[in-house]
C-alpha cells in the first residue's frame, strides 16, 4: 500500500534559549546554554541551584485569557502549540473546520503538580485541595488543556518514554498521518523544570557536578561528562499529509521519512544489549524511509553527559555509520539545553531541521575530547558546515527505550526513495 | 472464509486478534475467575484499607486485597518494582501463558508491549512526598527516579518476558487502555512487530482517591451506572492484558481466538479538562470513526462496553452521544465499573477483555446495582443479570481526563 507522505510544515518552541527555532540555531552556534541558577522554585535541598530554565512570562504570552487553570507544563505546550499553529499558517477561524490532532511526548506531565496536590492533601486535609490540580494532575494534561486552548479536536495522544518520548511521539505522529488518522497533527514533546524532578534526579546520582555559574555544564560525549543538568520547554512540529500541504501552498521545512523502536531488555545493565537494540533502531528508521546509512547527513543525538548511557549511543551510531563514522557530524543539544527529558527528542529534531536551513551544525556546548576508549565520531566543539539535509535522530532512555526518527530537511518534499 | 485470503482484511492489511487473555481486578485474578464473577454480578467494591480515609468523607473502593506478586514473576525481583508494575506482569503473565507465545518460536525482538496508565506508579510520588514533608528528603534514593516515571511499567512487562520489540506507554487517563490496543493494532498491521501484549494498569492511589473525592465524584455506598439515583464513581485499581497476534499466525499455531480487533477511533472534545462535551460530541465521533475504521456500520453492533462510571453527569452524556450514533436503536451498553469500580488506566483494557469474551461466548456482562431508570439514560443497560447476546459486533468505549476518546471495535471471524 502506498504510504501518504508526511512533512513538516510548522516549528514552535518555548527553550531556554528562546522562543522561535532559529534564535535557537544562532545560539547553539555562538555556543550559548540556557543554564542559570533556577529561580522558579525554591532550590534549598539541591546541591547545584542550576539547570537550562526558560524565560517565559505566561502574562506577557497569553495577554487576557486566564491561564491560571493550566499548569507550567501546560502553559509551555501551550506556547509551543500557539508557535508552531502560527508558523504552518493555521489561524483560530481555520482550526473551527479542521480536526488538528496532537501527540505529545512527555516524562511526567507534572511530577510537581501531582506531588504538591499530595502534600496539600496531607497537610491541610483532603477537603482543601483544589479540583483544577487534581484535573492537571493525570499524565495528559498538559495535552488535553493544548487541546482546549486552541480547539484541537482531532486524536490527542500523549506518549511517555522518558527520554526517548519526544521522538517516540513524533514517530506516533508520523504513522498516524500515513495511516490517514488526521492530515494536520502537531507532534513533539513538552516538559516542566521543577523540584521534584530535580531532587529526584540528584538522589539517583544522575546530576552532572556543579561547576559554578560559568559551567562546565553537562559534557556530552566528554571524556569529563560527570551527568545531566535539566532543562525544560516545548518543541512541536507540524506534521502534514504532503498533498495536503502541497494543496494549501505550504511551506515544507522537513519530510519525515521513518522511524523504528527496539527495547533494551537489560534496561542499560548490559551496554552491549542496549547498543544493540539502538543500532537496531537506527537502522530500521533508516529502512522505512528507503535509505542506508551512507546517506546520513548529520546525526542529532540524545548525548547528555551520562558517561555510561552515552558511550552506548556513540557506539551504537557508530556501528549504523560504519566507515563514515568519523565524518557525520553528531550534533547534542543537551550540553546547551540541558536534559528536557520528554522534550528533547523534539528539540534534537528541531535543532536539526535548522542546521539543514543554515547549512551549518552548531558545537556540541561543553565537549572538548571525547573518551579514549570510545568511538571517534563527528562530534565538534565548534561548529561546522553542512551539507545535505537527511538527518537520523537517535535516542536512548534510561529504562531500556531506543529509539530513532529520520527527516530529510535538506530536499523537503521531493524525498527519498519509495 | 477458509482459504488464505482470510489472513487479510478488506484493505488488504492482515487481520488481528485476540489470543491471551490476563487479567488481575477487584473481583478476581485469571480471565476465567473475573469472567465468571463479572457475569455473576459480583461486587468486588469494599472499605479501602491501603490508605487512612478518616478525613475522607468516603470510604469505598476497588482495592484487590491480598494480592501476592511473587507466583507470576520469574526474572525480575517484584519488591523492586511498583504495585502497578507487579499487577501488570501479573496479568502479562497470564495472557502470554495462555496465547503460548513462549513456545510459539517468536523473535524476541518482533514481541512489543503497549500499555496505558492514569497514574503510572503514584506509590513512589506518594512515599516521596511521605519523606518530604517528615523532613526526610535526604533519605530519597535512586528508587524515586528509577521507578516513578509511568514508562516503566511497560518496560517492566518488556524485562520480564525478554521482549524486545517496539515499547511503549500511554498515559491516556480513563482511555489508556484502548489507546494501548489502537497503537497494538497499527504497530501489527503495519509489520513492526509479530505480536504485541497489549492493555492498561494503574494501582489504587490516595492522590487518585482524593482528586475524586474532592470533585465530588464518590458514590459513598456502591455505583450505580445508568441508574436515576446513581451518586457517583468508585476508584479501583487493576490490571489487564491481551496478546494480539495477526490471524494466519493464530490459525497456523492452532491459539484459541477470543476476537478480531476490528478497528478504533480517537478524538478530542478540546471542552474541559473533566467534563464532556455538553452534547457528547467527542464521543461520538470516536465511535463512528471506530466504525469507520472496522469498516462497519452502526446497526452492525451488537453490544457496547459503556464508560459508564456511575457519575451523574458522565452516564447523562454518554447517553447522548450513544444516541448520535445508534438512534434510537436499543441494543445492549452495560458497564463493569459497577462491579469493579473505575479501574482508571486499566479499565479499558479490561473491558476490551470483557468485549473480547462476549464476542467469544456471546454472553454480556450486566449493569449491577440497577433498580430506578432514568430518563435521561434511557438505555438497555442490561440491569443486574447478564444476558444472551449474539454478539457478531462489540464497540468498547472510554473517556478520559483531557478530552480523550477512544472507541474500540471487536468482532467475530467472519
Amino acid at each position: 500500500m502506498q504510504k501518504r507522505r508526511v512533512v513538516v510544515t510548522g516549528v514552535g518552541t518555548v527553550s531556554s534559549l528562546g522562543n522561535d527555532p532559529a534564535q535557537l540555531h544562532s545560539a547553539l552556534v555562538a555556543g550559548e546554554t540556557g543554564f542559570r541558577e533556577v529561580d522558579l522554585f525554591d532550590t534549598e535541598g539541591l546541591r547545584s541551584p542550576r539547570a537550562a530554565q526558560v524565560d517565559f512570562d505566561p502574562r506577557a504570552f497569553f495577554g487576557k485569557r486566564n491561564f491560571r487553570p493550566v499548569d507550567r507544563t501546560g502553559r509551555l505546550v501551550i506556547a509551543a502549540a500557539e508557535l508552531a499553529l502560527g508558523s504552518a499558517g493555521i489561524t483560530a477561524e481555520a482550526l473551527a473546520d479542521l480536526q488538528v490532532g496532537l501527540v505529545l511526548g512527555t516524562m511526567f506531565g507534572s511530577v510537581h503538580t501531582i506531588s504538591a496536590f499530595d502534600r496539600r492533601g496531607l497537610e491541610a486535609g483532603p477537603k482543601y485541595v483544589k479540583p483544577l490540580d487534581f484535573a492537571n494532575s493525570v499524565i495528559n494534561a498538559a495535552a488535553g488543556q493544548a487541546a482546549i486552548w486552541h480547539g484541537l479536536r482531532g486524536s490527542n495522544s500523549t506518549v511517555a518514554g522518558g527520554t526517548t518520548a519526544g521522538l517516540q511521539a513524533l514517530a506516533r505522529g508520523l504513522d498516524m498521518v500515513r495511516l490517514g488518522r488526521g492530515t494536520l497533527l502537531l507532534a513533539g514533546g513538552g516538559e516542566e523544570l521543577c523540584f521534584e524532578s530535580m531532587m529526584g534526579f540528584q538522589q539517583a546520582g544522575r546530576l552532572a557536578r556543579d561547576g559554578g555559574p560559568d559551567g562546565p555544564f553537562p559534557r556530552p560525549f566528554d571524556a569529563d561528562g560527570s551527568g545531566v543538568l535539566l532543562g525544560e520547554g516545548s518543541a512541536l512540529l507540524m506534521l502534514e499529509e504532503a498533498e495536503h500541504a502541497a494543496g494549501r501552498g505550504a511551506t515544507v521545512r522537513a519530510e519525515i521519512l521513518g522511524h523504528g523502536s527496539f527495547f533494551d531488555v537489560s534496561r542499560g545493565a548490559d551496554p552491549e544489549v542496549a547498543r544493540s537494540a539502538l543500532e537496531r533502531a537506527a537502522r530500521l528508521a533508516l529502512d522505512d524511509a528507503g535509505l542506508g546509512a551512507d546517506d546520513v547527513d548529520l546525526v542529532t543525538s540524545g548525548g547528555s553527559g551520562l558517561v555510561p548511557q552515552d558511550r552506548i549511543e556513540a557506539r551504537a551510531i557508530a556501528s549504523v555509520l560504519g566507515d563514515r563514522a568519523g565524518e557525520v557530524p553528531v550534533m547534542a543539544v543537551k550540553g546547551a539545553i540541558g536534559e528536557c527529558l520528554g522534550a528533547s527528542g523534539a528539540f534534537q529534531v528541531m535543532a536539526a531541521i535548522e542546521a539543514v536551513a543554515h547549512g551549518e551544525v552548531p558545537p556540541i556546548a561543553g565537549f572538548e575530547a571525547a573518551a579514549a576508549d570510545g568511538p571517534s565520531l563527528g562530534f565538534a566543539a565548534r561548529s561546522r558546515a553542512l551539507r545535505g539535509g537527511r538527518v537520523l535522530a537517535t535516542a536512548l532512555g534510561l529504562s531500556g527505550n531506543a529509539t530513532a526518527l529520520v527527516l530529510d530537511a535538506g530536499r523537503p518534499g521531493t524525498g527519498g526513495p519509495r | 472464509m477458509s482459504d488464505s485470503n482470510e489472513a487479510l482484511g478488506p484493505n488488504g492489511e492482515p487481520r488481528i486478534v485476540v489470543t491471551g487473555i490476563g487479567l488481575v481486578t477487584p473481583v478476581g485474578t485469571g480471565r476465567e475467575q473475573v469472567w465468571g464473577n463479572l457475569l455473576a454480578g459480583v461486587s468486588g467494591i469494599t472499605k479501602v484499607e491501603s490508605f487512612d480515609t478518616s478525613r475522607h468523607s468516603v470510604d469505598i473502593g476497588g482495592e484487590i486485597k491480598g494480592f501476592e506478586p511473587e507466583p507470576w514473576f520469574r526474572n525480575l525481583d517484584p519488591s523492586q518494582v511498583g504495585r502497578a508494575s507487579q499487577l501488570a506482569i501479573c496479568a502479562a503473565r497470564q495472557a502470554v501463558d495462555e496465547a503460548g507465545v513462549e513456545g510459539a518460536g517468536l523473535a524476541p525482538e518482533r514481541i512489543g508491549v503497549a500499555m496505558g496508565t492514569t497514574s503510572g506508579e503514584p506509590g513512589l510520588v506518594e512515599q516521596f512526598d511521605d519523606r518530604w514533608l517528615d523532613g526526610e528528603l535526604p533519605h530519597v534514593g535512586g528508587e524515586f527516579m528509577g521507578l516513578y516515571p509511568c514508562h516503566v511499567i511497560a518496560a517492566h512487562v518488556a524485562s520480564e518476558f525478554g521482549f524486545g520489540g517496539v515499547n511503549t506507554m500511554l498515559p491516556a487517563a480513563c482511555a489508556a487502555g484502548n489507546y494501548a490496543v489502537g497503537f497494538a493494532l497499527d504497530a501489527l498491521r503495519g509489520g513492526r512487530a509479530d505480536l504485541m501484549l497489549a492493555g492498561g494498569a494503574d494501582a489504587f492511589s490516595r492522590i487518585t482517591y482524593t482528586g475524586f473525592a474532592r470533585l465530588g465524584a464518590i458514590a459513598p455506598e456502591k455505583c450505580q451506572p445508568f441508574d436515576r439515583d446513581r451518586r457517583g464513581m468508585v476508584p479501583g485499581e487493576a490490571a489487564a492484558i491481551l496478546v494480539l497476534e495477526r490471524l494466519a499466525d493464530a490459525r497456523a499455531r492452532g491459539a484459541r481466538i477470543w476476537a478480531e480487533v476490528g478497528g478504533y477511533g480517537l478524538s478530542c472534545d478540546a471542552h474541559h479538562m473533566t467534563a464532556a462535551h455538553p452534547e457528547g460530541d467527542g464521543a461520538a465521533r470516536a465511535m463512528k470513526e471506530a466504525l469507520r475504521h472496522a469498516g462497519l456500520d452502526a446497526d452492525d453492533v451488537s453490544y457496547v462496553s459503556a464508560h459508564g462510571t456511575g457519575t451523574p453527569t458522565n452516564d447523562r452524556l454518554e447517553t447522548k452521544a450513544f444516541r448520535q450514533v445508534f438512534g434510537d436503536r436499543d441494543l445492549p451498553i452495560s458497564s463493569i465499573k459497577s462491579m469493579i469500580g473505575h479501574t482508571m488506566g486499566a479499565a479499558s483494557a479490561i473491558e476490551s477483555a470483557v468485549c473480547s469474551m462476549a464476542v467469544a461466548e456471546d454472553r454480556v456482562p450486566p449493569t449491577i446495582n440497577f433498580t430506578e431508570p432514568d430518563p435521561d439514560c434511557d438505555l438497555d443497560c442490561v440491569p443486574n443479570e447478564a444476558r444472551d447476546v449474539d454478539v457478531q459486533v462489540a464497540m468498547n468505549n472510554a473517556y478520559a481526563f483531557g478530552g480523550n476518546n477512544a472507541s474500540v471495535i471487536f468482532q467475530k471471524i467472519a
